[in-house]
Order: structure tokens, then sequence, then C-alpha cells
């Protein structure tokens, strides 16, 4: 059995990627199951999915922990999941990067391929969604299933779901991501170690659950512990303010959903903190004298 | 009236929350609780906002926050209220509920907070669905939508019924204060939101809260789509004080309905015949919130502007 885990943010298409793989292996006669983990996933959030795929039939419904292959849809989740968990000493890393797989650090060293399945998709489909680009790289990198059963796929998916041309062009993004991605070793330097977590016993926690504020091993816990969480890997996109240009209107303050755009008084001036920018673009078409411009993060 | 530049500087909903970028509800919450300071405590029921503002053992909320089931949002701001007159301290009790959680599941816990008068604030997201489960359509539901229970399919395209009048249900029980605010429009969401919280007994606040991916939109558009809906008529804005109705911003001129539609996935589908028949009900509203005495009736079918209009890439990328 080759079983496959996908690691994405929600919105990138991940359980939509998971599906069409496992189809694509059905079309090449084999049994496969696909399904996504469930939780609360919002869009930019860190979300899995899983594929399973035999040539017997598969009586195996948990989740996969002990993947063969792991597929990353997004190279800024390397930094906060441990995305290799449980992946078997012979299994196979397919990432969304612009780097060589030579150049990426996984903490342990592992067959790698990579290729730049977001400036695909931004090319091809306009969009950031890279999940049929890397199911290219996934068809070139394992040679499990031809990228001709995976066009073809793709094209009966993404093409019965969002019409016809969706669908083309979903295979070709597909397409030129197989033709695209590069295979080597990740690189074993940086040491793994396991995300903390507090987890109390019933006596830690007051009657109703009522929190207050605190700190443990793990981090903040109660009102206004979110401070802690790091988002702006959501983001594709994100603002630049010309200093010139702006007026001081505020409206991208009062407008920003994340409050990344801090106002200090003192001062007459704002401040743009990246940590929580998750690159809507609201400051930048509400900016009333074009002070603001998107620009691609990471880049 | 405070202006924005007065707005306090203290982030009581801090940054870090999982709402999806660009989310309408996190942009209204912050700049509501912005306004009612910190001695506020803040009730959400079953929705998106206590997914995304408080994960346990998380919370974005500097407030005392409290969550419990999704229909109860009424009867819960009474309780906190009674507790915090027992204990003696001035605190401004809010609740921050759905369009479910008020059109449909929370109506009779609403009701009763409403017809008691209890000294709350209720404030409802309208983002017009049912966004935390997955788009299924709620009594909020403006006709034509799209939602996972209104499919699109051959014979019927998207919800067959026109939003409910949520602000009317409000208004008869003879409420302090019913108001509905936007975001597009700052200067009457802060005027409108202080003037609540500086008066006694039920006042509730309608929030046009524009939802991502349930619209089937541009993250960069949330502002744009609620300015849009106020000039088209798709949302009015106005408060009622004591039963005095009052208009607190008209727009210049009806613009066609079709420059609201077209911004949203969630409306592509729709008909020509659809599509006038929402600017009937848009222009019926219209002219029974801002048609002055003796003037003549307003009904706009004009041509559109394409400027925004949902490009080809996008509706591929986003779907029926």
């Amino acid at each position: 059995m080759f079983e496959v885990r996908f690691h994405g943010r929600g919105g990138q298409g991940a359980v939509m990627a998971a599906q069409t793989l496992a189809e694509a292996a059905v079309n090449e006669d084999n049994y496969a199951v696909a399904f996504p983990f469930f939780g609360a996933e919002r869009r930019g959030a860190p979300v899995l999915a899983f594929t399973r795929i035999d040539a017997k039939k598969i009586y195996s419904k948990t989740q996969v922990y002990a993947p063969d292959c792991v597929i990353v849809l997004d190279d800024s989740l390397l930094d906060t999941i441990d995305v290799v968990s449980g992946l078997k000493p012979d299994g196979m890393v397919i990432i969304n990067s612009k780097e060589d797989p030579d150049d990426i650090d996984l903490g342990i060293s592992f067959r790698t391929a990579t290729v730049n399945a977001t400036s695909i998709a931004l090319e091809i489909l306009k969009a950031p969604i890279t999940n049929t680009a890397i199911l290219g790289a996934f068809a070139k990198a394992t040679g499990l299933i031809t990228i001709e059963s995976l066009e073809s796929s793709i094209k009966e998916k993404f093409g019965g779901k969002l019409g016809e041309r969706a669908g083309e062009r979903n295979a070709l993004a597909a397409r030129m991501a197989y033709e695209k991605t590069i295979i080597g070793t990740s690189r074993g330097i940086k040491k793994l170690e396991s995300k903390k977590q507090w987890l109390p016993a019933y006596q830690d926690i007051p009657i109703g659950g009522a929190l207050i504020e605190g700190k443990t091993q793990a981090g903040l816990i109660g009102p206004g512990s979110f401070i802690e969480n790091k988002v702006s890997g959501w983001a594709t996109f994100r603002p630049l303010r010309n200093k010139e240009k702006c007026t001081m209107c505020l409206l991208c303050w009062f407008y920003c959903p994340e409050g990344t755009i801090i106002r200090i008084s003192d001062r007459g001036d704002l401040m743009t903190n990246y940590d929580y920018c998750k690159g809507c673009g609201i400051c930048a078409n509400e900016c009333p004298v074009d002070a603001i411009k998107m620009t691609r993060a990471r880049s | 009236m405070i202006k924005i530049k007065e707005l306090s500087d203290v982030n009581l909903f801090t940054s870090g929350h999982t709402a999806c970028p660009g989310c309408g509800v996190a942009l209204s919450i912050r700049n509501a609780i912005r306004v009612l300071g910190k001695d506020t405590a803040v009730y959400v029921p079953a929705s998106c906002a206590v997914v995304f503002g408080t994960t346990f053992p998380y919370g974005a909320w500097k407030v005392p926050f409290f969550h419990t089931a999704f229909e109860n949002t009424g009867a819960c701001l009474t309780g906190m209220q009674a507790a915090f007159e027992k204990k003696g301290k001035k605190v401004t009790v809010v609740g921050f509920a759905g369009d479910g959680g008020t059109y449909d599941i929370g109506l009779q816990s609403m009701s009763g907070a409403a017809e008691r008068n209890e000294d709350v604030i209720y404030i409802c997201l309208d983002n017009e669905a049912y966004m935390n489960t997955g788009i299924q359509r709620s009594g909020g539901t403006p006709f034509g939508a799209w939602t996972t229970t209104t499919p699109v399919g051959s014979k019927i395209q998207g919800n067959q019924r026109f939003k409910k009048n949520l602000g009317d249900i409000v208004v008869a029980h003879e409420v302090p204060y019913y108001a509905t605010l936007s975001i597009g429009h700052p200067l009457d969401f802060i005027r409108k939101v202080e003037k609540a919280k500086n008066m006694k007994g039920f006042r509730f606040l309608h929030m046009f809260t524009p939802c991502i991916p349930g619209w089937k939109m541009d993250p960069s558009k949330t502002v744009e789509v609620t300015k849009r809906a106020v000039e088209s008529g798709m949302w009015t804005l106005y408060e009622v004080e004591n039963g005095e109705k009052k208009v607190t911003y008209k727009p210049g001129k009806m613009r066609s309905v079709k420059d609201y539609l077209n911004m949203q996935g969630r409306f592509r589908h729709m008909s020509e015949e659809d599509v006038n028949k929402l600017q009937m009900w848009v222009c019926k509203k219209w002219n029974l919130h801002y048609r002055e005495k003796g003037a003549p009736d307003v009904c706009e079918i004009a041509p559109h502007d394409e400027r925004h209009a949902i490009t080809e890439e996008h509706r591929e990328m986003h779907g029926p």
C-alpha cells in the first residue's frame, strides 16, 4: 500500500488534490481512498488530507501516520510543522518551493522533489491555488501514476466542477509542473523538535473552563494569547506603504481585520507588523491615494 | 462624536486570530470593541467568531469572554448583565451573534431579551448564510444566492426566498435602539456603536459583514462590496431610536443591483429575469427607506459598471 499525506493551507485545494490523485490511481486499475482531516479550517490555516493507493482492496480507515510520500503545498509550513513526521525512511517529500531540493533542510535527509507551483499557478490559473501543479510533480517524482492519466482525471474532476476550460488549464498546470520538477535530497541539519503542548490535568483547569491570562511551557494561554500565533505564512502577497504618498487618513488602520497596521500616535506614523499579515489586500484596495502596493511575500 | 483619529490604539481583540484573510466579521468585531472599550463583557454563540477568536486554550479577546450554545445569546446576555448588576459592576454586556444565530436559531432568545428590554447590546454579524459550517442558507440569505443548501440546478437556481426583514422584527419589540451598520462607512459605524454604548436598555446593532469564501470573492474587496451594497440599496443605513426612524446615510443615486452582484461568485449564475426580480425587491426597499414624502418611486435598472466585474479567470477558479 502506498500512503500519501498532503500538507496545505485552507483554500489551496489539498482535499481536491487528494481526491484527484485517488481518481488517477483508480483510472490505472488500482484501489484508492482519499479523505481530509476534519477540523475548524479557515482559509490559509494549515490543513491535512490523505490518499491511500493499493492494488488490493483497502480496509484501513485511519489517518495516515507513516506515509510513503509527503506533499507540501506551501513551503512556509516547513517552519511551523514537522511535515516529515512518521515518513518512512525510503519515503519521498514533494514541496512547492522555489528552492532546489538540496537547499531544503528537513532535519533528516530524504529524497525530495521541488517545484515552484505557486508561480505556475499564478501564471496559468491566475490564483495561488497549487493543488494541480503539485500533482504533476508527484507524477514525475514517484512515477506511481502517469502524467497522462493524471491529466485526464484532472480534466474530469475540475472540468466537471468548474467548467471545461478550468479543467484544461489545471491539467496544463500539472503538465508544466511535471516538466519543471527537480529531484534531489534534502539536507538534515536543523534539529527537529516536537511542538510543545499544554496538556493540563483536570485539576489545572478552573471550573467551567474559565481561563485567565497565564503562561505555560508551551507559551501563553487565556485572553489575548493569540498574539503568539504568527500568521505571516498565510500570505501570498503583502502590503508596502509609500510614506511620501501617505496622508495618514488611517483608513488602512481602521480597515485591517488583523491589526497588522499599528498606529504610533506619539510619532504620528504607521507601522506594519508582517507577523500578522494574511495578505488580504483591503488596505491597498481602500487607500484613497494609492500609497499601498501589494507585492509577493517571500519572493 | 469620535473620529477615526480619536479611536483607541489598544487592541482588545488581538492579532493572530485565525479568521480568513479579508474577513468582514473580524473587521467589524475589532472596530466595535475599539469603541466599546475595556469595560465590556462579550458573549459569542456558535459561529465563525468563536472559532477564529477563541480556540481553547487560546483566545484573542482581552475582555471577559463567554461562550455556550448556539440558540441562547439573548438569555446569556440577560444572565451576564444580572450578575454584573448584582456585583455592582458597571459593564457593557455585548453579544456578537451571526445571522444564523439571530435570524433563525437564536430568534426566540433574542426576542425574549428584547421584550424584557434587558440592558445589553446585541450585535448581529450578518454574512447572509451559515458560513462557519460551510455555507448553508439562513433566513438572511438574499434572493438568488448560491449556498450548499440552495444549489444551482437546471430548474431552481440559488435561493428562492428574499432576505428576512429582521429590522422590523426587532423594532416591533419597541426597543430603545436599532441600527444597521456598514464597515464601508466608518464614521457612521463609529457613531452608532458609540451611541449604543451610551444608551440604556436593549440595543440592537445590525452589521453587514462580507464573507470571502461564502460570497466567493476577492479578499481585498471586503470593504468595497459593502459600499456597493449600500449604494445599490441591498443594504440600507438607518437607525430607529425609541420608535423614531432616521436614515443616516442616503446614497446620491441608486446604483444598479448588478454592480453589487457581479463582484461575487455566489450570484454569477443568475438569469436576467432573476436579476430583475431582485432589482424590484431592492427598489421597494429603497423607496421604503429613502423616498421623501411626495417624491416619485425610484427604480433603476441601469446599464452597470463593468470595471470590477468578476473576470473569466476568477470564475474558473471559484466555480459556480
